[in-house]
């Protein structure tokens, strides 16, 4: 019995957490260049240096004294955001997109004092959020404002594009919507809606939330397939750049798309999730057999890259 | 071949089996080493003083352990000296005679060890031709007796036994003797005292009945041996316990020393001062007797063996060497079926714990602490303190809860609440803001999910790492450590599914 059920998630392509850890984590993520996307600031320098665009940054701050410096970073801010630099999992980040007597609102409409940003800050620079719990930044960045594709089917927040990149080549893409029980956050782990896109198409597929299949968002109840997304070759383009940029052959790229600029490089993963399987109802590892036997030209460039992987993983039209 | 790790794995696996194929075919160790791990040692000194009279021999008798099924004396010793000691079998009884001249008092020391294997009991033996306690009522008495018994004629051996055990303490099941035959019984039963009319009341009602003296197994010094009634049923002997007039539960093991009236110790020529028998469960004891030779071998892998080390040393490796096993279901549990867990070797070290706490209260205590840890932890974060201070403020509280668990156990007694200073405490307090940041970031689902999955994680390690066969043979054999590695090293390299992604990505392999 369960070793049928197992014959068939293999048969499905399914990546597991051990092989993604034993094959393509360790296998094509060297250690040292974890740091460079552990750090969301190491990733921007990076980002910037390779041409590929990521929100403006207004200001870091690096140590407690510094705290006062961060007053006149933010002091004619009508919006911004505050963020550990190697916060994970969303922890830790706060959207301001108002001001009100002094004091600042954030996404969700509390409003907070000045002080309380202050303390939200010592507790970003002493580790709270930070993975390992070292010693942290916090960096504070331009406010997206989300392009409206997706405003049908988010509830709050910034909805964003996860990539999953094998050896430069994009192999799963999936949206990720926010939901009332996340909190206005993309993270599927909070409860964020994630729907595959198809890489060949640039449109989406059916939803996910919590392992679950959905087809509609649950607080919007729109229909969320077929929404065509917008910038997405060049967001594929950005997604297969940052392997030459960072070196890690198996990487989470995570875009965001703003109304005025387009799309933006947020942040990336050396350990993505595997969910994004189920946003897409395909095995991972079926992708990532087919990359490594597709032919050694298309390697060369990006541009072979995503041609390849947009004629080889588009979905058959149903 | 693709992975290197099998290669040494292998390689591992091979030095392992062949140090241990060595100790067995070579130096004659037993290949599985599951001996029963449970021996008693009991000692028993016994002061007197000679009577004055010069010239006059002393002669002490008492009754010793004897081998019967069951229970295997495998071990005894006389270390006085000063007397002649000799052993006489006298009916029951396997008694002890120490004889001989002596113009001063002393003390004589016997030391016996016991091996208990109840898988070894025998069938249990019906009694042989033997005296029974003589019946000390009159016959008037006995005419009473015999009406009150007959009321239960009715009642199979073992209920019946059960009821008129039960009237010792003045509980008279149905169907109820009148009132004035009570009267008279209850006055019979301070006459003679309840044990004696308990086993009045026995003989009467046919059963055949055994006075015993000895021990009820558990660890202490004792100057004053145990009495309990034996009384055969038919199927087997049941035990009586004399002060509470029950039954005693079949679960308890006993050491019989004395079978019948005779006192366990006695003294002729002289005076008896005291007697103190010392009870311990020596786990190890039969072991080492085992492998005395092991000691004074010359052989390297003997000499090399842990039996060497000084005793309180060998009982720090036998926890030690648990660790791997420890770590190697930890391993087995997380990346073969996907146990969720709050941190990576939190639930070792909690199963290590529940050995001295016992697994029902060590959850019990874990579960508690950790749910006053999140509500203290909920408490706080509204103070926003920085991080070190925090997590110290939960770690001074988790000790304040080990304290108050403890004086509470002292208050009532229970030892298992006092055992609690050997929970690991600095993880316990990680576990409680691991805790509370899950149930912010995840959801109290999430939370409770990983909670659960660490208890059953450290109970099953808990489960293996009480199978005490499996602990001995890592003892004798501690090159099982490198076959661990190797386990482990095979454990890394697996990059199969686990049995819990059957379950996450089971909607993928329906569709095809």
């Amino acid at each position: 019995m369960i070793f049928r059920q197992f014959l068939s998630i293999r048969k499905a392509g399914v990546l597991g957490m051990n092989r993604r850890n034993t094959e393509y984590i360790m296998r094509h993520n060297r250690r040292s260049s974890f740091p460079l996307v552990d750090d969301k600031l190491l990733t921007k320098q990076l980002a910037l240096k390779h041409g590929i665009p990521t929100p403006p940054l207004y200001h870091v701050v690096s140590h407690h004294g510094d705290i006062a410096g961060l007053e006149r970073a933010i002091v004619d801010r009508q919006e911004f955001v505050l963020k550990p630099a190697r916060g994970g999992g969303g922890s830790g980040i706060i959207l301001i997109t108002d001001r009100r007597d002094g004091k600042f609102v954030t996404q969700s409409g509390k409003v907070i004092s000045r002080d309380e940003i202050r303390y939200h800050i010592s507790d970003i620079l002493s580790g709270i959020y930070s993975l390992e719990g070292l010693e942290d930044k916090a960096v504070i960045e331009a406010l997206i404002h989300p392009d409206q594709v997706f405003g049908r089917v988010t509830y709050e927040g910034v909805p964003d594009v996860r990539i999953i990149v094998y050896r430069g080549v994009p192999a799963m893409a999936m949206v990720r919507l926010p939901t009332r029980q996340s909190d206005g956050k993309a993270n599927l782990h909070r409860g964020a809606v994630g729907v595959g896109i198809d890489i060949g198409k640039g449109k989406t597929l059916d939803g996910v939330r919590r392992s679950g299949s959905i087809t509609h968002h649950p607080d919007t109840g729109e229909l969320l397939r077929d929404i065509e997304v917008p910038f997405w070759e060049r967001m594929l383009l950005m997604a297969a750049q940052s392997m030459d940029m960072t070196g890690l052959g198996y990487l989470g790229v995570d875009l965001v798309i703003d109304r005025k600029d387009g799309p933006l490089l947020l942040e990336l993963n050396a350990r993505p999730g595997l969910q994004i399987q189920i946003a897409n109802r395909k095995g991972l590892l079926e992708r990532l057999e087919m990359i490594d036997r597709a032919p050694e030209e298309i390697f060369l460039s990006p541009e072979k890259r995503i041609a390849w992987a947009t004629q080889n993983f588009a979905e058959a039209s149903s | 071949m693709k992975r290197p790790g099998l290669w040494l794995a292998a390689v591992l696996f091979l030095v392992s089996f062949s140090l241990i194929g060595y100790r067995v075919f070579r130096l004659g160790y037993p290949l599985l080493p599951t001996f029963p791990a449970k021996t008693w040692g009991l000692t028993m000194e016994i002061f007197f003083e000679p009577a004055g009279t010069s010239g006059k021999e002393i002669e002490i008798r008492a009754g010793l352990p004897e081998s019967r099924s069951g229970q295997t004396v495998i071990e005894q010793r006389d270390l006085s000296g000063s007397l002649q000691f000799n052993l006489m079998p006298e009916g029951l009884n396997q008694i002890g005679v120490w004889s001989g001249d002596t113009e001063e008092g002393g003390v004589l020391n016997y030391r016996a060890t016991v091996l208990l294997n109840p898988k070894r009991l025998a069938k249990p033996k019906p009694p042989g031709p033997e005296s029974f306690p003589a019946i000390v009522a009159d016959k008037s008495e006995q005419v009473l007796a015999r009406r009150l018994v007959e009321r239960y004629a009715s009642l199979k051996p073992p209920e019946k036994l059960k009821t008129l055990t039960a009237t010792a303490k003045g509980i008279w099941g149905e169907p109820t003797p009148d009132d004035n035959d009570l009267k008279q019984w209850s006055a019979i039963q301070k006459k003679y005292g309840p044990e004696k009319a308990l086993l009045t009341l026995l003989r009467v009602a046919d059963f055949p009945v055994r006075r015993v003296q000895g021990f009820v197994l558990t660890e202490r010094i004792a100057t004053q041996p145990d009495r309990w009634i034996s009384v055969w049923t038919g199927q087997k002997w049941e035990h009586i316990q004399l002060e509470a007039g029950d039954l005693y539960p079949e679960s308890l093991c006993f050491i019989p020393l004395m079978i019948g009236d005779a006192p366990l110790v006695s003294v002729s020529g002289g005076k008896l001062q005291e007697v103190r028998w010392s009870l311990s469960k020596q786990t190890l004891s039969q072991w080492r007797s085992h492998f005395e030779r092991i000691q004074r071998s010359t052989r390297f892998l003997d000499r090399w063996s842990l039996f060497t080390l000084p005793n309180q040393f060998q009982e720090s490796f036998r926890i030690l060497l648990l660790v791997p096993l420890g770590v190697l279901m930890i391993s087995v549990l997380r990346n073969i079926v996907g146990f969720p867990t709050f941190g990576i070797f939190m639930p070792v070290l909690m199963a290590l714990a529940f050995r001295s706490t016992g697994l029902g209260y060590g959850l019990g205590i874990f579960a508690g602490v950790v749910s006053i840890g999140y509500l203290l932890r909920r408490g706080i974060d509204r103070l926003r303190l920085l991080l070190v201070p925090r997590l110290s403020f939960l770690i001074t509280f988790v000790i304040l809860a080990f304290t108050v668990s403890a004086l509470i156990g002292s208050k009532f007694g229970i030892r298992e609440f006092m055992a609690v200073g050997l929970l690991p405490f600095v993880i316990l307090s990680m576990t409680i803001e691991r805790f509370f940041i899950l149930i912010e970031e995840s959801g109290a689902s999430q939370a409770i999910r990983t909670a659960a999955g660490s208890a059953a994680v450290a109970a099953i390690t808990y489960k293996i790492l009480e199978i005490d066969p499996l602990q001995l043979t890592f003892f004798v054999y501690p090159e099982l450590l490198l076959a661990i590695m190797g386990l482990l090293l095979l454990l890394g390299n697996y990059s199969g599914y686990r049995l819990s992604e059957i379950l996450r990505f089971k909607i993928l392999g329906e569709k095809s």
